[in-house]
């Protein structure tokens, strides 16, 4: 497509792509355990809560915790203590089944029957960018509808689905586009 | 050649000025056109206010004169047609009911006259060409089986625009008792049962199609409506009981809040920027944390009192949150700079190292009661506050020194009508006693600010530099109050929290006591004693 930026931050504009600031946010919005999960309190809620039925411990070992359940009850048990690596499958897993398990209601609150929710797009930070080269790149709202494709390729951790369904949803924001596929922020409630 | 038709165009447009009517006579055409001045001028390309200068004596000229000829003409020729064929139709129906009342003719059945006869079975109205022609826009169509008039609930015999209604006036009396007249016993019940549910529809399609300039000078429903029409659909609903209704409205507070800053922000030059991107000073370290920004709550006592036994009163101030909307707010996303000096048309939050206090056993602190020394950050009304206070009016202090500031473009009217609204509200549920309202105004407004900021409660806000700045004006406004009643002479003896202020002496010259937001309450009163420094608390 031709509106999109080739070489960003050439000049100095700064600013994330618009996928990973909406990923952002739906991680702020899905919310979940505070604790980092170096700490015990930490790791030990995340397990509990990848334990807690027979799907979740399906759905954890899917996402990569494959460890036997002899190990699952050393820890549990506080017996044992993850290693580093496991501590890392552990908080992924966690993510991955927690995106899994509150995209429904997220995406039912987001889609609110049909009316869809209001999305602000704060533009990128060009402050650093030489005077002769800055654009006015305006503050944008607009009203998604249709979060399925988003929410969807969220929830499964599909970075480039996110990012092309994304794409697709700015497209609507007019021929200047282009200019939103960098942003600081984009903000939304559900 | 050219010069030569610029100058046969000048003379072909001298000529005979088009013939206007008399000023009173034009007044009355647009007004017997149901037309507004705007609606008028709009259509000429004038400005109302010339348009009254035409009805009241000047007279316009050139093309536009020809214009406004050529509309009061087409007015004066509408309104003859339409006068006509009033007259025309109401003659009709009055020799009609005549006929009617001689022979039963089945053409126009009375208006009045319950038709009992097997005729009054077939429910599909016959269309009459005759009638249908005379009314211009309507359709007319006769009815075979009498149905009730939408506008007073008798039996009417014709039908028009889809809804039966009489023709007449007079034929057309509405019931005493409200409720729609009884149908004839020989009407289908069917069709008879539907009617009273359309009653009120018709009545408000009737009015709609009364002209367009119904429409210029409607009456709209203001935020203030949004708020009575709460209370007033919370209280139906709970029949009355007070108790519930309140604790209905209370719980539904926060999310009637964000309609009603929707509903004031209509119109408005500026967006509400609901989630810009938040400098980490603004974030909670921890979920249960607090972020890094001082807000200046004052919580002082006065250490020494003067000398001998005083009455202490315990002020309140009314609606401290609802008053501190009115501050100075950043609108969009807050932007870093360093070592720049205050800007006005700017506000944010602002790191900087606060002037050392020499007047604490007077009063307050400005900066609250702050324990460790060094940089802080703090609001934009407590930058405010000490620069004020630094200037040359005051000088209660050395200027602030300003390290580093995140500020953004801001306005004061951002929040004004909101306020105002449930300013209003307040004031008069005061008036009239109406303690569901004043309830629901203060859960609504405070609710408001606290949870504007990072709050589960509310997730359509997300503004936590909004949050303190109001809260820290609401606090550098509790003391400005202190500073006025030290300025008079009053010996300030304590400020605590958003609206707590405890004087000495005669403070009725100082305050307006009542429960306006600018007047005052008295909270408490006690003595406090002159041996020791503590004061010991009768009433506290």
């Amino acid at each position: 497509m031709p509106e999109k930026n080739i070489d960003f931050g050439r000049f100095g504009a700064r600013g994330i792509k618009g996928s990973d600031a909406v990923a952002r946010k739906l991680d702020e919005l899905a919310g979940g355990i505070a604790t980092p999960v170096t700490a015990k309190r930490g790791w030990m809620a995340r397990l509990h809560y990848l334990t807690k039925s027979t799907q979740t411990l399906k759905a954890a070992q899917d996402a990569g915790l494959t460890v036997t359940h002899r190990t699952l009850k050393a820890w549990l048990e506080g017996k044992r203590r993850p290693s580093k690596t496991s501590l890392e499958r552990i908080d992924q897993a966690y993510r991955t089944v927690r995106r899994h398990n509150v995209a429904r209601h997220l995406l039912r609150r987001l889609n609110r029957d049909g009316r869809g929710t209001r999305v602000e797009i704060h533009p990128l930070n060009q402050s650093q960018v030489p005077q002769q080269l800055q654009r006015v790149v305006e503050y944008r709202t607009m009203n998604v509808r249709r979060w399925d494709r988003i929410v969807g390729s969220w929830a499964a951790g599909d970075h480039q689905g996110l990012d092309a369904a994304w794409q697709d949803t700015i497209v609507d924001l007019g021929s200047q586009w282009g200019q939103y596929e960098y942003v600081t922020n984009v903000g939304f409630a559900a | 050649m050219s010069d030569f038709d610029a100058i046969d165009s000048l003379l072909d447009a001298v000529g005979p000025q088009a013939e206007l009517p008399p000023c009173h006579v034009r007044r009355e055409l647009r007004e017997r056109a149901r037309l507004s001045k705007a609606q008028v001028a709009r259509a000429l390309g004038v400005s109302p206010s010339t348009l009254s200068g035409w009805e009241s004596g000047r007279d316009p000229t050139g093309e536009i004169r020809t214009k406004y000829a050529y509309l009061l003409d087409g007015l004066n020729a509408k309104l003859a047609t339409e006068t006509e064929t009033e007259t025309e139709t109401e003659t009709e129906t009055e020799t009609e009911t005549e006929t009617e009342t001689e022979t039963e003719t089945e053409t126009a059945p009375a208006a009045e006259q319950p038709v009992t006869s097997g005729t009054a079975a077939t429910v599909t109205p016959l269309s009459s060409p005759d009638l249908g022609q005379d009314e211009d826009g309507d359709d007319v169509e006769l009815l075979v089986a009498p149905e009730p008039c939408v506008l007073c609930g008798h039996p009417a015999g014709q039908r028009v625009a889809g809804f039966a209604q009489h023709l007449t006036p007079a034929d057309c009396r509405p019931t005493a008792t409200g409720a729609p007249a009884a149908p004839p016993a020989g009407q289908p019940t069917a069709h008879t049962s539907k009617a009273p549910l359309r009653t009120t529809r018709p009545a408000r399609a009737t009015e709609r199609s009364k002209g367009p300039a119904r429409h210029t000078f409607q009456e709209t429903s203001g935020p203030v409506d949004l708020i009575r029409e709460a209370v007033q659909g919370a209280l139906a609903e709970h029949r009355g009981d007070v108790d519930a209704a309140t604790a209905a409205l209370v719980k539904r507070a926060i999310p009637d809040a964000m309609r009603l800053l929707d509903e004031t922000r209509k119109g408005a030059r500026y967006d509400v920027i609901a989630h810009p991107w938040i400098p980490d000073i603004l974030k909670k370290q921890t979920a249960r944390g607090a972020d890094q920004i001082w807000e200046a709550r004052p919580k002082w006592t006065r250490h020494e009192l003067p000398p001998g036994r005083h009455q202490v009163t315990a002020l309140d101030i009314n609606g401290a949150y609802l008053s501190a909307l009115k501050t100075h707010l950043p609108l969009g996303q807050l932007e870093h700079s360093t070592g720049l000096a205050h800007d006005r048309r700017r506000s944010g939050v602002h790191l900087i190292t606060p002037p050392e206090w020499e007047h604490e056993a007077v009063l307050p602190n400005p900066i609250g009661q702050r324990d460790e020394p060094g940089p802080l950050w703090v609001t934009e009304p407590t930058l405010r506050l000490l620069l004020r206070l630094s200037g040359p009016k005051h000088q209660l202090c050395e200027p602030p020194q300003i390290h580093e500031s995140y500020t953004s473009g801001a306005t004061e009217n951002l929040l004004e009508k909101f306020r105002i609204a449930l300013k209003e509200a307040r004031d008069t549920a005061i008036e009239q006693g109406d303690r569901v309202t004043l309830e629901y105004v203060k859960a609504m407004y405070s609710k408001f600010v606290s949870t504007m900021g990072e709050s589960n409660y509310n997730r359509e806000l997300y503004r936590p530099d909004w949050m303190h700045l109001i809260r820290s004006q609401a606090f550098a406004n509790l003391w400005l109050k202190a500073l006025k009643a030290h300025d008079a002479g009053l010996a300030v003896v304590r400020a605590m929290g958003t609206d707590e202020l405890h004087v000495i002496g005669d403070w009725r010259r100082v305050f307006a006591e009542g429960r306006a937001v600018t007047e005052v309450k008295v909270k408490d009163t006690y003595t406090a004693g002159t041996d020791d420094a503590e004061h010991e608390g009768e009433g506290e």
